[in-house]
Parts: C-alpha cells; structure tokens; sequence
C-alpha cells in the first residue's frame, strides 16, 4: 500500500477531511487484512511481492515471510510461466493502468483455482511507477456453477433435439418433431444406438409425425438409422408416416420396403409388443393390465 | 504375432463361435474366413455365431469379409448370426455401404445362441 499511504495525506490537505493520517492509514490496513475473498498484495515494479494481506494467506497458502520479495510468477501455472503470461499481464497493467484477467492460478501445494485477478498499476502523483496492486478473488465455485449450467443447457437442448425416451422394457421411442437436416439425423442415429446397447433395447419406435416434410437426404439418413440399428441387433419401427408423407416417400423412388413403417404410433407400438412377443390384454376389474 | 491364437474358435453343440480381436490386422481378418470355412466343413455345425462385441473399428475389407463369410457359411447350407456389434462399428459399417443380407444381428453372444438353439430344435421338428 506503498503509493496509496503516500499520496493520502495531499487529498485529505485539499478536501479538509477531518481523520488524520494516522486513522486513515489504520482504518485501511484493518480492511485490507479482514477482508476475506479478496487476496490484496503489492508487488514491486519488477513483479516481486512486498505485501501480502491475511486474506492472500488464506486463498494461496504461502506465509508472509515465505513470499514476501519473491516473484508473482509462482502464483501461475507453469504453462503461464512458460509463455511469460506474468510479465504481459505488468506491461498491459503499466500501460493501461489496469489489467484483469480470469484464469486457473496455483496455490502453495499446487492446487488449482479458478482467479479472476485485477492488477493496477501504482504511480507517485509525478507518474513514476512504484509497483503495482494485485487483487485475486477465488472464483472456482462460480466456475463450477457456470459449468454445470452449460452442461444442463447442453443436455436440453441434445434431448429436445434428439429425444429418446424407454416406454417399455425393451421398447425406446424417438418422437421427432420439427425438420430433419443432415446434423441432426446424425446425432438421432448415435444416440439411438447408444441408448440402444446401454439399455439392452430391441425395439426403437421412430415416429415422424411432427416431421413436416422429408426429402431425398433426409429419407436416406433414416434408411441408414434404420440398417446401423439392425447391425447392432435390434429393429426400428418407423411410425407416423402420414398420406402426405408416404406420397413424398414413394414419388421420391425412396425404398423402404425393407423397414417396418406404420402409420400410427398405436399401431407401431403394438408391432414392437409382437417383435417382443408381449401381449397386452384389456384391463380387467382392478384396472390391472395383463402382460404375459 | 501368431494369428491362430488372435481369432477364438470354439464349437457349441452345433454352433460355431468365432470371436474377433478389438483391432483385427489383414492377416487375422483372411484367417478368420479360413478358419470358419474349415470348421463348417470338418465339424458337424450347423450355424455361425460370430461375435464381434470387441471389436472397436471395420474397415472395409473387414467389413467385406464379414458379408462374405456369412454368404460363404450359407453356401455351405449354414445360418449366420452377427452379435453385439457396437454403435461406432455399426454407424462405420452404413457409411460404408455393408449389406449383410439376411444374415441375423443381436445385440448379445447369449441371444445369438438362444436363437442358433431355436433353429435346431425347429429344423428337426420339420424333419
């Protein structure tokens, strides 16, 4: 706090404060060191430590006595060492007057945590650099946070793209809804497949009711689904083929003879209890619905 | 590396199990086909379970190969089952344009031999 103790007693001459010097300096050295998520240390114009608040302890685990005169450096990783990240981040913060960065940086013991850092350049009221400040805030659980979020968005959005739900033992369904481009047909056949094998699954419904329109490529992605399904050992039934979809099919040349196709999903669904050889018999009395 | 120690030969009853290695090389891949041929011919079997539920990559002379076995193996008056081929080997194997025919696919050896199981006991109740 070399610049700031010597440049406080000329603003408190012009704005007439009433605190002295002294109260001001102890009243600033008490914030310094109680303040907890903020690790605030100075460092000299080359970059070596000179002072280190308790807070700074705390978050990177080097005592005072240990750190004090030694180089910032030792705070980064080593590949930040290497390409001489440190010293860009004083030449930007001597230019700008301030840096600010998010990063991994390196505890004592050689954990990692995620840093969001501020380095200030300090200078005399002539505009001769003394040093500089750094401020670092532990931002890992934020981090986290914010990883996890992503990883959910991404979640959403494979299942709203591609969505495939097990509604039997044996039996996944794909209802697809929306246009079918090259992208996602793709990731409806690894998914399907995946899905397929992880839950021992011999039957896959893919119904395209909500399927506007399909074209040439379109059609040739689902033949190739529906051969790579059957290379694992199960078999897709394609349902919601709708008149105007079974027009296109056919005026296209699209031979799909090979797959089972039905218009409904009630009815595909009861071609999967076949393949399976369930029997769904009427609900009885009790409700109870009879499978043999 | 010995080729006949890569490729598991073994008979079941009437079935053959054959097992490929998770990156078979070319030589392994022509032994397999040698292998199968000689066993369908010297041994009282019936049908051909190959498992392929290690094998991590096909390329196309694998791929080649396996299609022509199975039709070899039905020349010869056999059935071919194909089982547990992966989702990355089953997705290389459209892009590749395979056509296995009527040749079976399950997702497990067991299933393979329930099934190969059925067709005997069927084929001497027609008999």
């Amino acid at each position: 706090m070399v610049s700031t103790v010597e440049t406080a007693p000329a603003k408190r001459r012009d704005g007439g404060q009433t605190s002295t010097p002294e109260v001001s300096q102890e009243m600033l050295q008490i914030l310094v060191d109680n303040i907890q998520e903020y690790a605030i240390l100075t460092l000299d114009p080359e970059g070596r430590v000179t002072t280190w608040a308790p807070a700074a302890e705390r978050l990177k685990g080097y005592k005072a006595g240990e750190i004090i005169g030694k180089h910032f450096s030792v705070f980064y990783t080593r590949e930040d060492q290497e390409s001489g990240k440190c010293q860009r981040e004083l030449e930007a913060a001597a230019r700008d007057g301030r840096f600010e960065d998010e990063g991994w940086r390196v505890r004592k013991d050689g954990s990692r945590f995620w840093a969001n850092v501020v380095i200030t350049a300090l200078r005399d009221p002539k505009g001769n650099l003394k040093g500089f400040g750094k401020i670092t805030r532990d931002m890992t659980e934020r981090k986290q946070a914010d990883e996890r979020l992503r990883q959910q968005n991404r979640d959403v959005l494979e299942m709203a793209t591609v969505p495939v739900v097990q509604v039997w033992e044996g039996i996944l369904l794909v209802p697809l809804i929306g246009m079918l481009d090259s992208s996602r047909t793709q990731q409806l056949m690894e998914r399907l497949l995946h899905r397929l094998t992880e839950t021992s699954s011999q039957v896959a419904l893919v119904d395209i009711t909500g399927v506007p329109t399909i074209d040439t490529q379109t059609a040739q992605h689902l033949i190739e689904t529906i051969k790579a399904v059957r290379y694992i050992g199960a078999e897709v039934v394609l349902t919601g083929v709708r008149p105007v979809i079974a027009q296109t099919l056919v005026h296209l040349g699209i031979d799909l003879s090979n797959a089972t196709t039905r218009a409904s999903l009630a009815a595909g669904l009861r071609v999967a209890f076949n393949l399976l050889n369930l029997r769904v018999g009427a609900a009885d009395a009790a409700g109870r619905t009879e499978l043999a | 590396m010995n080729v006949n120690e890569t490729i598991s030969v073994i008979q079941i009853r009437n079935v053959l199990l054959v097992t490929m290695p998770a990156d078979p090389d070319d030589s392994t891949i022509a032994a397999l086909q040698e292998r199968t041929l000689e066993a369908m011919n010297n041994r009282d079997v019936q049908g051909l379970v190959l498992d392929l539920s290690k094998v991590e990559i096909l390329d196309s002379y694998f791929a080649r190969t396996v299609a022509e076995t199975a039709q070899m193996v039905g020349l010869m008056g056999g059935t071919t089952i194909i089982a547990g081929m992966r989702p990355a080997v089953a997705i290389t194997a459209t892009e590749l344009g395979v056509t296995l025919g009527r040749t079976r696919t399950v997702m497990t050896v067991e299933r393979a031999l329930e099934l190969a199981g059925q067709r005997q006991v069927n084929g001497k109740q027609q008999r």
